[in-house]
């Protein structure tokens, strides 16, 4: 609830500067992309949180220094089938959280073809991270720490094993992601979310063409 | 021959146990990651089938509920009267005819339990009960099969002396008692009916241990036994058949003993002619509740302040203690307890609790006998005050869901006969007793469903297996029914179902919501949940499950901005205005029938009166939960907007469903039309339009049918003639008001109508439907006036589909007269 009483100043009458990023969360469903969310702007965490559909969206505010960075969070569908949404989401995305689940494989190859989608397709510049989550399932591990490792640095991405279930690693990531926007003054835009939908009407079209 | 009377008494007629799953140790999790499922809701999943079992020897399971720390209470019938009380402890011997008449039962209801997959594994003489009519009853039958053959508690099931040899020897979590251990509990029973003594009385439990496991070396069991209960003789004077058939039941070779089954047609019961022996008949008065059906009476019972937990208190089975008394003194990181003292209650005690029906019975008392048999047709003209009351208080009035089920029974049991009385009264409101089976019927299931499910393959695997088990384990889990792992299987199994015999449509993740609420009220009945499932989504969500399905989503989220603009212009222009698209909030709601979006007490409710609505009605439920919400909407930004519904706040349903009701009647039909949406047949006039079409209007399109149709009817309706006033006074359409606007003047966002007749006409009729007519060729003037007309605030402003042109054919045009 918190998150939602972060006001909205207008530029420049704010005492410490406010930033506004959208961020943009894509993976296999059910690696724990929800959880994730939840456990940074709520601090819960839920055995059995139930699927997305389409997409959910919260905010969260986290200070670095002086600067206040709030995170527009769009928490994408995981199945497949819903990918066609996709691009409504991180078109204009300044960062992504491209999440896998360490104890299947699968995910990491899924995650892996949503880190080149998002190279080709997303604002040039995004900052993209890669979150092995459930790491709290360590024992049942299938993705080795290296393998990501290696794979993150040739690619150019953020890196960390995640576990919402624990939370460790969960803020840690997003204050990762914080550090390394940019933070100069033409990123401070207010009411950030609002590209979506423009963006989303003027998506339409190819939103068909990727459904077909 | 009994007659029914209100005034007589009435016996307990349900009985109480309660016992304990066992725990999982420590925080353990299960293959998929998540934490293992509490053996205590394993048990209420397994035993639902329990419910279903119906043998006249058979007591009838009524209800099983879990409780804190792993607990389970069983509610089932009880008759006082056991094989243990008739004889007197033993004591009497009873004529042989009659112990082979008791016998023959049981072993009837042995059979129907083994051929459902069911074995006993607890008979005793205690729980072979007698009804009042002397019918065999045996009880306590499920216990061995609801607790997974004993995996799911940590107690032995079980009499000992009763308990079959390879029972004591078996390691207990890889054997499984098959129907042949019942026949050795059952041998022993006979012996000592017709020995008239107990075996071992005074005998510790390692001591019967011991004599049992030492008949494995004994030639002849039943005669060795028989010697150690002192009646040697009396057995030897048995006759030949009868020891044949005690050899048979007794027997340490499993594979020669016989099962039930083959018990049940030895010799033995054609030697003796038994059927004759005369029955304890009653011809005492009977309170008509005891002709009502057990399951009802339980229901209505509860509703009247039956408290299964109560009643368990008072017998000391429950205690409550202070929970810091419950507190460990050690717990491991991995989160075993240690030093927690036991409560006492927490023990096995298998004790029967009798429930009182005095609640019920009081409750009911001034009811006449007639309204236990009412005459179908009559039963409306009764004037309850009760039916004005809101639902959550309707539903738990004991009078006013007894009527309701005695009513709903009927109808029910005459369906499809007495449809449309079932709808009448189902549109007042659907007694929860029997929501599984209303649903069905007014989703039209009928015919054979069950061999139609049986015919679909649900085991091979297919694409989307490993989407269909990720999406169940986190499906309305907070229901402890639907967490059972015989739930998810269900589940797991309907969904297959229908995915393999709709190979049009694809599983979109979702589809598991959707399912939900009819597997946990058709729970034993899989194939009805499928039945409804398929007609619920041919009916609501026609073409949405296909693979593509962006046309026909997108269709549904446009059609429910035009609802908005046509009912809530205020809200429509503001939503415009922040870019707050139904793309972003309603997916969830439609994909699912807002099943994903409540959870099942309220899905409930909503779809009680969805079902009872056309295709178009889940449209009325957007946006009649658009406008409760339309305060907090219309002081929100677009951040706060989206955010409203990824955590949607508490709608209340019942105004929702009333609002949606309200919304439905207030709109023509062609308002909502949609393409894509099941129909028999498309008119020439029908506004059946492409998507980029319906986008760039703002407003809905209404059809010449309706326009027709509105002359008729209660709605009030005004026509807006654009187009010049010359052709309006050629020919249009009789009562229009004629306000020329150019599309050119539209343009300017500051245009405003200059004051005129018309203009203060169209203001007095503000309210009533507005149907902007022009020349079909001025299609973009008439949009910018229907958003004109929206922006200044007006509603249900709507245009007439085709244009004055597609009026020619109707005959209603005639020359305007001026004043």
């Amino acid at each position: 609830m918190a998150n939602r009483a972060v006001p909205q100043r207008p530029n420049g009458q704010t005492p410490g500067k406010i930033c506004q990023f959208k961020l943009v969360l894509l993976g296999e469903s059910s690696v724990g992309k929800s959880s994730l969310v939840l456990r940074f702007v709520k601090g819960q965490f839920h055995e059995y949180q139930e699927s997305t559909i389409g997409a959910a969206f919260l905010t969260q505010t986290i200070h670095l220094n002086d600067v206040a960075v709030k995170f527009e969070i769009w928490d994408t569908a995981g199945q497949e089938r819903y990918h066609s949404l996709a691009p409504m989401y991180y078109r204009g995305a300044q960062a992504a959280i491209v999440v896998y689940d360490i104890t299947n494989q699968d995910t990491f190859e899924r995650a892996k073809n949503w880190v080149k989608e998002l190279q080709r397709q997303a604002t040039p510049g995004i900052v993209i991270a890669l979150a092995g989550n459930k790491l709290d399932l360590n024992t049942m591990r299938s993705v080795q720490t290296d393998e990501s490792q290696t794979y993150a640095y040739e690619n150019g991405l953020m890196f960390m094993e995640t576990s919402a279930k624990t939370s460790a690693n969960v803020t840690e990531i997003f204050k990762a992601i914080a550090e390394k926007l940019p933070k100069n003054e033409n990123t401070n835009t207010a009411g950030q979310g609002r590209r979506l939908v423009d963006s989303a009407e003027g998506s339409n079209k190819s939103l068909s063409s990727c459904c077909k | 021959m009994t007659c029914n009377c209100v005034d007589a008494p009435v016996p307990p007629l349900f009985g109480v146990q309660t016992l304990f799953a066992a725990q999982h140790t420590s925080e353990s999790c299960g293959a998929n990651g998540l934490p293992l499922t509490p053996n205590s809701i394993t048990i209420l999943g397994r035993a639902q089938k329990l419910r279903t079992l119906n043998h006249p020897n058979l007591v009838l399971h009524l209800d099983f509920i879990r409780k804190q720390h792993g607990r389970i209470i069983l509610v089932s019938q009880y008759f006082k009267r056991s094989l243990w009380t008739e004889t007197n402890n033993y004591l009497l011997l009873l004529p042989l005819e009659k112990v082979l008449s008791w016998t023959h039962r049981v072993l009837d209801a042995l059979t129907y339990l083994n051929s459902n997959g069911v074995v006993h594994r607890f008979l005793t003489p205690q729980y072979i009960l007698f009804d009042d009519e002397d019918n065999v009853k045996l009880f306590n039958y499920g216990l061995y099969y609801m607790t997974n053959s004993g995996k799911n508690i940590t107690f032995p099931i079980g009499k000992l002396k009763y308990t079959a040899p390879e029972v004591l020897v078996l390691d207990r979590d890889s054997y499984k008692s098959g129907p042949k251990t019942d026949s050795w509990s059952l041998g022993i029973i006979v012996l000592e009916l017709l020995l008239g003594a107990q075996l071992w009385p005074t005998l510790k439990l390692s001591q019967i241990i011991r004599k049992i496991l030492s008949l494995t070396h004994c030639t002849d069991v039943v005669m060795r036994l028989a010697r150690e209960m002192g009646r040697l003789t009396m057995y030897q004077s048995l006759p030949d058949e009868l020891k044949d058939f005690l050899g048979k039941c007794i027997c340490m070779d499993v594979k020669k003993r016989l099962c039930p089954k083959e018990l049940f047609h030895h010799k033995i019961f054609s030697a003796y002619e038994y059927s004759k022996i005369l029955m304890n008949k009653c011809y005492s008065c009977k309170h008509p509740l005891r002709q009502m059906k057990l399951d009802q009476v339980y229901y209505l019972w509860k509703l009247a302040g039956g408290d299964v937990e109560w009643a368990l208190k008072k017998k000391g089975l429950l205690r409550n203690e202070s929970p810091i008394l419950l507190l460990p003194r050690l717990i491991i990181l991995e989160g075993t307890l240690y030093g927690n003292t036991r409560n006492q209650s927490s023990l096995l005690d298998l004790q029967i609790v009798e429930l009182p029906l005095d609640l019920l019975v009081n409750r009911l008392q001034h009811l006449k006998i007639t309204d236990y048999d009412p005459l179908i047709d009559q039963v409306n003209k009764q004037n309850d005050t009760t039916e004005k009351l809101p639902l959550v208080i309707r539903e738990k009035d004991t009078e006013y869901q007894f009527r309701r089920i005695i009513l709903f029974d009927r109808l029910l049991a005459a369906f499809p006969f007495k449809l449309d009385k079932l709808l009448i009264e189902a549109k007042k409101d659907i007694p929860p007793f029997f929501r599984g089976e209303v649903w069905a019927c007014l989703l039209n299931v009928c015919g054979d469903t069950e061999s139609i499910y049986m015919s679909i393959d649900k085991e091979t695997a297919g694409v989307t297996d490993r989407q269909i088990e990720v999406d169940i384990p986190r499906c309305h889990q907070y229901n402890d029914l639907l967490s059972s792992s015989v739930a998810h299987k269900k589940l797991k199994r309907v969904l297959k179902a229908w995915l393999v015999s709709h190979p049009k449509y694809v599983y979109w993740q979702g589809l598991d919501s959707l399912c939900a609420p009819f597997v946990y009220l058709n729970f034993c009945k899989e194939h009805v949940s499928y039945a409804c499932l398929t007609a619920f989504v041919k009916k609501y969500l026609n073409d949405v499950f296909l693979k593509d399905n962006a046309a026909v989503i997108r269709e549904y989220l446009i059609k429910l901005s035009h609802l908005i603009a046509f009912h809530d212009p205020q809200l429509a222009n503001h939503l415009d205005e922040k870019g707050f698209i139904p793309d972003l909030f309603a997916i969830p709601w439609f994909l699912t029938m807002f099943s994903h979006v409540f959870p099942l007490h309220k899905i409930f409710h909503l779809w009680d009166k969805l079902l009872l609505g056309d295709s178009s009605y889940p449209l009325f439920v957007g946006l009649s939960i658009l406008t409760q919400l339309r305060s907090t909407l219309l002081n929100s930004g677009f951040n706060e907007c989206i955010l409203l519904f990824s955590d949607l706040p508490e709608v209340d349903i019942e105004k929702c469903v009333l609002e949606s009701s309200k919304f439905n009647d207030a709109t023509p039909r062609s308002i909502t039309f949609r393409k894509y949406e099941l129909r028999t047949e498309t008119r020439e006039y029908d506004p059946c339009l492409m998507y980029e079409v319906l986008q760039n209007e703002f407003s809905p399109r209404i059809s010449i049918y309706d326009l027709v149709e509105l002359k008729s009817s209660s709605l009030k309706f005004l026509v807006l003639d654009t187009r010049p006033q010359e052709f309006y006074i050629e020919k249009s359409i009789p009562g229009s008001l004629n306000i020329h606007v150019r599309e050119e003047d539209l343009v300017d966002e500051n245009f405003d109508l200059a004051p005129c007749p018309e203009l203060s006409a169209l203001v007095n009729n503000r309210g009533s439907i507005l149907i902007v007519v022009d020349n079909v060729f001025e299609l973009n003037k008439v949009r910018s006036f229907c958003r004109f007309l929206v922006k200044k605030e007006y509603p249900k402003v709507c245009s007439l589909h085709g244009g004055i042109e597609a009026l020619e054919n109707f005959n209603i045009l005639v020359p305007a007269i001026m004043y």
